[in-house]
């Protein structure tokens, strides 16, 4: 064996791979070449320093870490195996949202509150709700002075009759029940306050062409001359010129009062 | 392992009992970064727990776990793109100024700083022969087994490192 060949089994002795004959074998060899002694202990030199480099110890928190990871696993594993505890947990993972989701949710909720709230609560149908219960409730009114006025007007004693007159103007819808009524009234009425007021209610509602004609034909059937100058001025202020022959006619009535007279001739001129 | 991979989760802890700080030294001594190798273990062992599987084909846990460990050695070699030997040489040098070699007479002082920095220069091929080797202390079958190699084949590499080591050496201390 040459040099070279000791020299490729230096490693080995030093991991003390060799057997004792071949160990002997070199030792031999390195007893009588300075060469190779020197190559093995230069060799060895570096081999034992390196036994001597400190090898460094791992921090003593690994293994607690470790036993943490082990025991993180093995629930994992458990929940894996047991399908209800994988459900249960996904929902408790949904149901824990991210804050900032949480917000964005609660944010979103207050805003869709804020504007349910704006919608269902409009001002302006409030009011028209408002309006429409107090039509209803006028026109309820309505119809009982209309039922009242009714009933009054048949009552003996005048002063009422007057009472129920008045109420025409309070009266906002008059049918024809009530025009009718009051036409009877101020034909027939032997009270001449009673008529005079009818007369009056019945102007307030000569914009009615069946109030107009009535009035007309009342003209023939008034006899006291208070009645007869009233509606002859009424005529004069309603400007109804289908008036005039019916006052010609009442000119032409026996008995009838000078001054009456007089008044109607102005009318029928005023009308003409 | 075989009961690991059977389920029985609880055995894994042993084997980190077992190899957990031999495993950190040989990832301290090729990274040379303590905090890396730290996780590095854990991720180890956290790989080994969840694919067992792999374990199949090594026979015996400790050669399965180097298997890995080099992989994720060289994957972090690969991601920093730069040999620790060079950036870390400084975690060295700190380390024996430290504590451990403070009451060290001097020249041996001298003579272990001049050898980590021999050690830094080799190739990171050699050098991990070496610290399994001498550092790791593992036979050269298991070596062989671990590189997916023969037995021969190591014997010779680590003759080879360990002179180019010595040159190293020599070249420094001269």
């Amino acid at each position: 064996m040459e040099c070279k060949d000791y020299r490729a089994q230096f490693t080995l002795l030093l991991t003390g791979d060799l057997n004792q004959s071949q160990r002997s074998e070199i030792e031999r060899h390195l007893a009588g070449c300075a060469d190779c002694m020197t190559e093995f202990e230069t060799a060895k030199k570096v081999w034992d320093l390196m036994g001597e480099i400190p090898q460094p110890e791992p921090t003593e928190s690994m293994r607690a870490n470790f036993d943490a990871i082990l025991s993180h696993y093995k629930e994992e594993l458990i929940v894996k195996k047991n399908p209800i505890g994988e459900w249960i947990n996904k929902l408790r993972e949904s149901w824990y949202m991210q804050a900032q989701q949480r917000l964005a949710f609660s944010l979103l909720l207050v805003a869709f509150g804020l504007i349910a709230g704006y919608m269902l609560h409009q001002p302006g149908q409030t009011a028209i709700s408002y309006n429409r219960q107090i039509d209803s409730l006028s026109s309820q009114v309505s119809e009982l002075k209309q039922v009242m006025l009714l009933s009054l007007l048949n009552d003996p004693s005048a002063s009422q009759r007057i009472r129920a007159v008045s109420y025409t103007d309070e009266i906002t819808n008059v049918n024809i029940k009530v025009i009718d009524a009051l036409f009877t009234t101020l034909n027939e009425d032997p009270n001449v306050n009673v008529r005079l007021s009818t007369l009056e209610a019945l102007v307030n509602l000569s914009g009615e062409p069946r109030v107009r004609e009535g009035l007309v034909r009342s003209i023939d059937l008034q006899d006291s001359p208070i009645m007869q100058s009233a509606i002859a001025d009424v005529m004069v202020k309603l400007q109804e010129k289908s008036s005039v022959q019916s006052l010609r006619k009442l000119l032409n009535k026996k008995g009838l009062n000078q001054m009456v007279k007089l008044n109607i001739e102005k009318s029928i001129q005023k009308l003409i | 392992m075989l009961k690991v991979k059977n389920g029985d989760i609880d055995k894994m802890g042993l084997l980190y009992e077992r190899y957990y700080r031999q495993l950190y030294r040989f990832l301290f001594n090729m990274t040379r970064q303590k905090e890396l190798s730290e996780d590095m273990v854990q991720n180890i062992f956290l790989r080994m727990l969840k694919y067992p599987e792999g374990f199949m084909g090594f026979g015996e846990f400790k050669m399965w776990m180097y298997h890995i460990a080099r992989n994720s050695v060289y994957d972090h070699f690969r991601k920093v793109k730069r040999t620790p030997s060079h950036s870390d040489m400084k975690d060295y040098e700190e380390r024996i100024e430290g504590d451990q070699h403070a009451d060290a007479p001097l020249e041996k002082e001298q003579e272990l700083k001049t050898l980590e920095t021999a050690m830094g220069k080799l190739s990171n091929e050699n050098r991990e022969l070496l610290i399994l080797c001498r550092f790791q202390e593992l036979k050269y079958n298991e070596i062989a087994k671990i590189l997916n190699t023969t037995e021969g084949a190591i014997k010779v590499r680590v003759h080879r490192a360990l002179n180019q080591l010595k040159s190293n050496y020599l070249k420094i201390e001269n």
